[in-house]
Parts: structure tokens; C-alpha cells; sequence
């Protein structure tokens, strides 16, 4: 017998110990899929969640430049306030978005006067003589203050914005680089911190640091991701634009060369008009395919929009052998869309299958709905298939491997299909044919 | 009279390969330009060839694929690859060509490799 649990949860653990229930909150929030400071803030609420054992209120520092600057201050800012706090989060049906909620509204709330002291503040992390906060950071340490009215190497600022005589400072951090720091105390219940919170915190700090610092890689991996792509896309079009010019180039060459006749000139400019034609082209369609935008879906008919399709490729139908045909199911009339970017879309699929066709073969185009959800447009064809090799990049922009064509074809479907709300799915055996499905919403 | 250099030219773009023909038949070069690198390779392996000029980046069989092939059948026929992208340069060493060159409107690199390469 096998029992099967998901891994993520999306409630916190009812049952265990309060650092079970610290270090589950901890572990989800690398597989939420809310922001950074969303989730450094659930962190601190797991801290201070509970009237017994976390502590009362936590500070989130984080470092900007050369500064450790305010954040967040979360929790209670009276003992009143404290006992309706206490309530909301201990009831176990409140789970993670619950939590992000209450602490979006919480924070946003201009009157909440612990959020309005903690932005003013900020401190230098590595100045000659760094006082607390600033000094666990940059020393990379665990600091227990006690007596803090007593203790000379507290910020008196700051001493005066927390006003309470025992705290902690938790730094965050990775191997080499110092993300922030939290504060920990007890201002409400006045209870001492004890070792044993001073562990789970350090813990905490360690997570929340490890968390930071993936995050941070994260953001940097997509931006480099994205910057190969625009490598990738300068390079396809230089390629593009480059091969008219030079045609261009060597046609007029001869134009100014003395000994070419009557007949060559002529050809010459009719092919130079033919290049320029082409690189107006190459600009159309690249301004059309990164400006897709629908603002507003409409009703589009079903018929009407098969019919424009079929009609539009007819004159480019060279076979007898070829067949274009459609299929509505009954009842079905019509999807919620842009015409115009529909109707290229699907002008792009259906060429897509002639060329694929070579010279017989059947196009189908359908329209049915797939389940309650989701109404699918297809466009169907008998021809050779896409190759298994080229089956991952075919929505990518630029992959073409086509005699003309910029290989933006399947990428301007696929992108005004995101745009649409809806997506795109490939079906293709090689040498059997292909099913391009577009799905959207019924609703 | 001295027989005519033969130079194969691969190269997709149709007005392209007219435009190389012409040009290079005026110095004095006997060319035969195909538009991919099946039909070249069908016309390596029936007739001689002083020299051939390819794309990269070409339908049905790309230019480094003809290389290889090329190597298979003839190898001591000097490759020039004549492309417009650049990002391939650096691997170019790796490869069986003599010269990597970067399409331009102006014709007289190429010239100027072609003599240096068959006179």
C-alpha cells in the first residue's frame, strides 16, 4: 500500500510543535507563488504568531546600497490590539494567502503607526563605529541586547522607535553577501527571551536568508535568459536585413559602373525595388509581432471567420488534389477575441498547412468545444509533419526553417494566443500530419 | 587559352546568387550557383570544383552540414563560408574552411579572398 500527500500545503500543519509549524512556513515559502517582501512577510508573522511562544513584534531591515533601510514592523501595537491579532492567526483554518491578505492590508493601512516609523528608518552598515541595529549585520552576528536603555551600542533613534529593553537582532544572510536583518522582541508580554527562541530565530534567519539569496539568483538567471533571447533576436535580424542590403549594395555597384547597357539597368532597379520591398516587409511584420494587444474581446463569428480564411487562401491553392474544408459544432457560434489578430492567426496556420501539404492532402479547420472551460479552434492537416527535432522551438520567434519567412509565424500565434487568455497545443506525427489546437476560454 | 577556375556558390537568396555570378564570371571565373546544399553536393560529386562559396544558415541542409559532407567526398576542395551572421565566426577555426567571411555590399574581400585562394 502506497499513501501519497501533495508537497505543498496549502494550510499550515494543525498538529506539532510551534517550530514544526515555524519551519513549514518556512520551507513553503520558496514554492509560493507570491512576491519577495509577500513572503518575507508571512515569515515574520510565522515569528511572531501566538501569544506563548513566538515572539511579539518583528522589524524587517533590508539592505539598499550601503544602508540598512526600515521595511516592515509587524505585530501588535497595543496589548488590545495584540488579543484580536492573536485570535485571527491562531485559528487553524487560516492558511497562506489568508495571511498574505491581512498583511497587504495591514501595511497599507497609512494610519498603522508601526508601519509609519519603520520607513523613516535607516542606518549606515559600515560606518567606523556601527551601533545597533546596524552592527549585526555588518558583523554577520547573532545580537541578544539586554538592558537596551543601558547599552551605549544601541542607536538612541532607534531606542526610541522600539522602546523596549530586551531584543534580537537576526541578520540575513548568504555565504558572501548581507541581504537585511530582523528584530525580534517581546514589547507586549514583557516576557524574556529565552535560548531556545534565540535558536529557532537564528534558524529562521538562516531560512529566510537561503530564501533571499535563491530568489535573488533567480531574478538574475530570467534576466540573463531574456538577454540571450534578445541576443538571439538582434542577431536573426541583422541576418534578415543584412542579405537585402547587400543585394541592394551590389546591384547599384553596377548601376555606376560605366559599362553596363540599357537592358541591365533596367533589371537592376526592378530588383533593387524588389529588396527595398522586401525590407519594408521585414519591418512590418516585426513591429506587428511585438505590438500585439488586444484590448477588447469580441463576439467573433465562427463562420464568418472560416469562410475569410478559406477565401483568402484559395487563390494560393496551385493543387487539384488539395482540399479546404470546415466543421462547427452545432450550437457553437462563436469565441470572444480580436478579429483582425484572429483572422492572422489563422491565415498563418492555414499557410502553414498548405506548405506542409506539398501538393495533395485535405486542410480541415474545426471549431468545438473541448469541455465546459474551453472552446478549441483547429486547424488540421494530412502532410508531413513536423520533425521530432524541431517540435520543441517551433513557437520560438525566429526559428525558421522555411526558404522565406522571418520564423515568426507559430511565435505571433502563440503570443496573441496568451494575449487572448487562452493557449496554444501541437499535435503532428511525422509524415501523418499536424493538429495545431488554439483554445479559448468559453466563458 | 587557360582554362577557366570553376567556383560552386550555395547560397539561398536567388538574387544573390546572380549578383556573385556576375560579378565573379567578370573576373574571370567559370561560377555555377545553387540555391541549397542537396544540389550542391549532387554537382561535388559529378564534376570538379576549384572553390566553393556557402551560407551558414540555409533550408533543407545547412552550410556546416555541407562542409562535412564535402570533407567526405573532396577534400581538398578551399571553402569559403560567406554569411551575415557573425556569431559563428568563433567556432569558425574548428571548421574545415579557409576563410569565414561577412556578407557586405561591397564585393572586394571576396574578390581578393578568391584570388588568394585559386589566383
Amino acid at each position: 500500500m502506497i499513501e501519497r500527500y501533495h508537497p505543498f500545503r496549502h494550510q499550515f500543519p494543525q498538529s506539532g510543535s510551534k517550530e514544526l509549524q515555524i519551519f513549514s512556513i518556512l520551507a513553503q515559502s520558496f514554492f509560493q507563488p507570491f512576491s519577495l517582501k509577500d513572503n518575507l512577510l508571512v515569515i515574520l508573522t510565522a515569528l511572531t504568531a501566538g501569544s506563548g511562544l513566538g515572539f511579539n513584534r518583528a522589524m524587517l531591515f533590508l539592505v539598499d546600497g550601503n544602508e540598512l533601510k526600515g521595511e516592515f514592523w509587524l505585530g501588535p501595537a497595543s496589548a488590545e490590539e495584540a488579543a484580536s491579532l492573536w485570535q485571527i492567526l491562531s485559528n487553524h483554518e487560516i492558511g497562506y494567502s489568508e495571511i498574505i491578505d491581512y498583511n497587504r492590508r495591514l501595511l497599507m493601512d497609512e494610519n498603522n503607526p508601526l508601519v509609519q516609523k519603520i520607513r523613516q528608518m535607516s542606518f549606515p552598515l559600515y560606518a567606523a563605529e556601527p551601533s545597533l541595529p546596524a552592527l549585526a549585520a555588518s558583523s554577520r552576528e547573532i545580537i541578544h541586547v539586554k538592558d537596551a536603555f543601558n547599552e551605549p551600542l544601541v542607536d538612541r533613534q532607534f531606542l526610541e522607535i522600539i522602546n523596549v529593553d530586551e531584543f534580537l537582532c537576526i541578520p540575513l544572510l548568504s555565504l558572501d553577501e548581507i541581504f537585511g536583518e530582523i528584530i525580534l522582541d517581546n514589547a507586549i508580554t514583557r516576557q524574556p527571551i529565552k535560548v531556545q527562541d534565540i535558536e529557532l530565530a537564528s534558524l529562521c534567519g538562516l531560512a529566510a536568508g537561503n530564501y533571499i539569496y535563491v530568489t535573488r539568483l533567480q531574478q538574475r538567471v530570467m534576466e540573463m535568459k531574456k538577454q540571450a533571447a534578445l541576443g538571439e533576436m538582434a542577431m536573426f535580424v541583422t541576418h534578415q536585413l543584412r542579405n537585402p542590403l547587400v543585394i541592394i549594395g551590389g546591384f547599384v555597384d553596377q548601376l555606376l559602373s560605366s559599362d553596363i547597357d540599357e537592358k541591365r539597368k533596367m533589371r537592376n532597379l526592378k530588383i533593387i525595388k524588389e529588396e527595398i520591398l522586401r525590407l519594408e516587409q521585414i519591418m512590418d511584420r516585426l513591429t506587428r509581432f511585438f505590438r500585439i494587444e488586444i484590448k477588447e474581446k469580441v463576439p467573433v463569428n465562427l463562420m464568418e471567420i472560416f469562410k475569410i480564411t478559406m477565401d483568402n487562401i484559395k487563390p494560393f491553392i496551385k493543387s487539384k488534389k488539395i482540399i479546404i474544408e470546415s466543421e462547427i459544432e452545432p450550437g457553437l457560434v462563436y469565441v470572444l477575441s480580436d478579429p483582425v489578430y484572429l483572422g492572422e492567426a489563422l491565415r498563418n496556420l492555414v499557410e502553414n498547412s498548405l506548405e506542409a501539404l506539398q501538393d495533395k492532402g485535405v486542410i480541415r479547420l474545426r471549431a468545438f468545444r473541448e469541455n465546459n472551460d474551453w472552446i478549441v479552434i483547429s486547424v488540421e492537416d494530412n502532410g508531413q509533419g513536423i520533425p521530432e527535432a524541431l517540435k520543441e522551438r517551433i513557437f520560438e520567434a525566429f526559428t525558421s526553417t522555411k526558404e522565406k519567412g522571418l520564423g515568426l509565424g507559430l511565435a505571433y500565434v502563440k503570443r496573441f494566443m496568451e494575449a487572448n487568455g487562452g493557449h496554444i497545443k501541437v499535435e503532428s506525427q511525422e509524415g501523418e500530419g499536424t493538429i495545431i489546437k488554439l483554445y479559448f476560454k468559453a466563458r | 587559352m587557360k582554362k577557366k577556375k570553376r567556383i560552386l556558390i550555395v547560397e539561398d537568396e536567388k538574387n544573390l546568387c546572380l549578383l556573385y555570378r556576375e560579378e565573379l564570371e567578370k573576373e574571370g571565373y567559370k561560377v555555377i550557383a545553387v540555391t541549397n546544399a542537396q544540389k550542391a553536393l549532387d554537382l561535388i560529386k559529378k564534376s570538379h570544383f576549384d572553390l566553393i562559396i556557402t551560407d551558414i544558415r540555409m533550408p533543407v541542409k545547412d552550410g556546416l552540414e555541407l562542409i562535412e559532407d564535402i570533407m567526405g567526398i573532396r577534400k581538398d576542395i578551399p571553402v569559403i563560408i560567406n554569411t551575415a551572421y557573425q556569431s559563428y565566426r568563433h567556432d569558425f577555426m574548428t571548421w574545415a574552411a579557409e576563410a569565414y567571411l561577412i556578407k557586405s555590399a561591397s564585393l572586394d574581400e571576396l574578390k581578393a579572398k578568391i584570388k588568394e585562394l585559386i589566383g
